[in-house]
């Protein structure tokens, strides 16, 4: 065998081996999906999964969950290796930071394509989804805040119903102070706290989104009475310094009036107050019904090589038939009008409780708040609470503390 | 002509000893050579990364543009940093706090009492415990509602209602470095006993017949041989505390407010939280700063030899 038949045979077995890899790349579309923290969804992902690649034969999905706090920095240590997952469910207002740098595809032409699609989803909480007038996330499951109250010690301080307004807030906490108990709880993270401050007509900045709104004396005032209701045992101070298991766990020791939390708290509540039932917890709007949303939606990144794929899954999972098998096995909404209907319709007659607390998720989104979209929100946020916390723990007086805050922030806008 | 191949003789011995010597430095260098590149790699790559980081405005999300000075000027009037850098050093300045301590329980368990090595154990344990296992004990045990120190203090009328250690601004910071002494407890105890039993009982001996009592045979004998193993506890002490991410970050998360918050759960929010990494990598910059003066000064203050080998 001489030289040139020896290279031709190499050559021509090179090919043979090499032909199937190209044509497996040809024929074989990958896309990633990066969750958050919802690891025990694996047999509900399998099955959703085989779904889609039923219909769309030839894509592969590899799906990774993430905790809430590994997340971001997984995806950051992605992004600079050049490999972010297609998909990712994003919490919170995280997603505008990483849409407002360009590394988050529009999905507004996708949804201009197929008009079909937008009407899944309830407008309200879509609409949350929009930065610079473009749609960079579609709702995969969604809460916002609300207000439980403990009926027992409601009756036991003489109150017959939920605060109409802040200032009732603030003296059924003080009726309801008592030895171990105290009047009101709230959540903290994520600006969950905002209604508080909305519904006293205080703006975080105005309309140019760039300047503080929020050092006037009317802010001052509303600090000054939580600073007075916490001091005076009131309001609890876990509301300032604790962030999930802490206030909620509190509320469920059944030593607390009222707690400001999203519908996910019910279930974390229920779970560990055996005190609790249809006569003993109420749910309802807080007064001026405002609420502050904390929502799961998924975004497509910008170097996705199958965007395409990528969208289609995302309406796939986001559609009516797995929208709603989520919806109930996880007795959450969505953000899918046919499946949170379903799942409201079911819970009616199954759990009373758990449907007024969902009821409240679909009422008034109109009026949300504390979801503004700002590129720099971690930044804005951890300028402004610490200060606000100064406040309320009674470590500095409101006018200083605002001040305080208004230069942080100031220099976090400027810095941007 | 004898000379001459003497000389010879003399050339080819230093040129086989030069030889020799080469391959010994080339073997050496071989072994050395995984170490040093891992070493390298994982090490001082980073590291000079950082620094040219610092000098830049950059995130996962931007392309870097080179700023100069800029971050290390907003240190300069960043509250948070001088505020995390004054937790950060209060931590360090508990250290003596527990090594005093650990010195009395090593002193007491040196002492010839029945079960000291149970006691021995018992202290010991605290240190290879997980940190994130010390801070969540530790949390619990500060619990208003179901900790255990409000509990006491609330049984023996000590307190009438609870105290919210870890959501106090006053009470957060001492309680992060109760734990954190604790954790650090038996890893000290077991260096000043091994230091203690390393003492030739026979001064003792001596002191006691020249009349001493036991407070000055402590203070003329026992802390003066102590010294370099109370010098180690203090080092390594040091370290551990400015470097307790973990405990800070689940214990109190750097609040309530900054109250709690250290350079790095700081540096950690910066990068992670903030997308900051190029203002972090600057912070951090100046707390490598920091941590190698305080090694160096450790090390002027042991007399200028610490870690040497010491040869036969």
């Amino acid at each position: 065998m001489d030289r040139r038949t020896v290279i031709k045979g190499g050559l021509a077995m090179a090919g043979v081996l090499a032909a199937p890899a190209y044509l497996r790349a040809q024929s074989n579309k990958k896309i990633s999906m990066l969750t958050w923290n919802i690891a025990d969804q694996e047999a509900y992902f399998k099955e959703l999964f085989a779904d889609f690649t039923k219909d769309n034969p030839g894509v592969e999905i590899e799906w990774l969950d993430k905790k809430g706090p590994e997340l971001p920095a997984f995806y950051q240590t992605q992004l600079v290796a050049g490999t972010a997952p297609d998909i990712i469910d994003l919490q919170g207002m995280i997603w505008v930071e990483w849409a407002a740098n360009g590394a988050l595809l529009d999905m507004s032409p996708m949804l201009e394509k197929e008009p079909a699609v937008a009407k899944l989803y309830n407008p309200d909480y879509l609409s949350g989804f929009v930065y610079d007038k473009k749609q960079f996330a579609i709702p995969f499951y969604v809460a916002k805040t609300l207000l439980y109250y403990n009926k027992t010690m409601f009756k036991e301080a003489g109150l017959s119903g939920p605060p109409k307004s802040f200032d009732e807030i603030i003296n059924f906490s003080q009726a309801m102070a008592k030895g171990e108990k105290t009047g009101f709880l709230t959540l903290n993270f994520d600006w969950l706290y905002w209604p508080l401050m909305r519904m006293n007509g205080v703006e975080l900045l105005k309309p140019d989104m760039r300047t503080p709104a929020f050092n006037t004396p009317e802010t001052a005032a509303v600090l000054d009475k939580l600073a007075k209701a916490t001091a005076s045992g009131g309001i609890n101070k876990i509301a300032w310094t604790g962030r999930w298991v802490e206030p909620n766990g509190a509320f469920a020791s059944g030593n607390v009036g009222m707690l400001q939390a999203h519908s996910a708290s019910y279930f974390f509540v229920k779970g560990q107050g055996p005190w609790v039932n249809p006569d003993t917890l109420g749910a309802t709007q807080a007064p001026g019904n405002w609420s502050t949303p904390t929502n799961h939606a998924f975004v497509i990144s910008k170097s996705s090589k199958n965007p395409e794929v990528a969208w289609a899954l995302i309406k796939h999972m986001t559609g009516n038939k797995w929208a709603t098998k989520f919806a109930l096995s996880r007795r959450i909404l969505t953000g899918n009008v046919e499946a949170d209907n379903t799942v409201l319709a079911k819970m009616k007659t199954e759990d009373p409780l758990a449907h007024a607390v969902l009821q409240t998720q679909i009422e008034h989104t109109d009026k949300m708040t504390g979801n503004w979209p700002l590129p720099n929100d971690a930044q804005v946020k951890d300028a402004f609470w610490p200060e606000i916390q100064n406040a309320v723990l009674g470590r500095k007086d409101s006018k200083t503390a605002l001040a305080d805050a208004e230069r942080a922030v100031t220099r976090v806008m400027r810095r941007s | 002509m004898v000379t001459a191949t003497v000389e010879a003789g003399r050339r080819h011995r230093s040129s086989f000893i030069a030889r020799k010597t080469t391959r010994q430095a080339v073997l050496i260098w071989c072994f050395l050579a995984p170490s040093l590149l891992i070493f390298l790699l994982y090490r001082i790559l980073p590291l000079a990364w950082n620094v040219i980081l610092s000098f830049q405005a950059w995130s996962p999300l931007r392309p870097a543009v080179w700023i100069g000075f800029d971050n290390y000027d907003e240190m300069l009037t960043d509250e948070v940093f001088w505020q995390s850098l004054w937790n950060t050093l209060y931590i360090i300045g508990s250290a003596p706090i527990g090594i005093a301590i650990a010195l009395a329980l090593a002193l007491l368990v040196n002492a010839d009492i029945r079960g000291r090595d149970v006691y021995r154990t018992a202290i010991f344990l605290s240190y290879p415990l997980m940190t994130v296992a010390v801070a969540i004990i530790w949390r619990w045990m500060f619990d208003e509602r179901v900790g255990l120190i409000n509990y006491v203090a609330r049984s023996l009328h000590l307190v009438d209602s609870p105290i919210q250690f870890l959501n106090s601004f006053t009470w957060a910071l001492p309680s992060v470095i109760a734990a954190n002494i604790w954790q650090m407890l038996g890893f000290y105890m077991i260096i000043l006993l091994t230091g203690l039993q390393n003492i030739p009982g026979n001064l003792y001996e001596a002191a006691e017949i020249d009349g001493a009592n036991a407070f000055r045979r402590f203070l003329r004998i026992t802390l003066p041989l102590l010294k370099p193993s109370i010098f180690l506890c203090f080092v390594i002490g040091m370290l551990n505390s400015v470097t307790s991410f973990d405990l800070v970050y689940v214990m109190t998360g750097g609040g309530p407010g900054r109250a709690t918050e250290i350079l790095v759960t700081y540096i950690y929010k910066l990068g992670f939280v903030q997308t900051r990494f190029d203002y972090a990598a600057a912070v951090t910059v100046v707390f490598f700063i920091m941590l190698i003066t305080i090694a160096w000064a450790a090390n002027r203050f042991s007399g200028g030899n610490a870690g040497a080998v010491e040869r036969d």
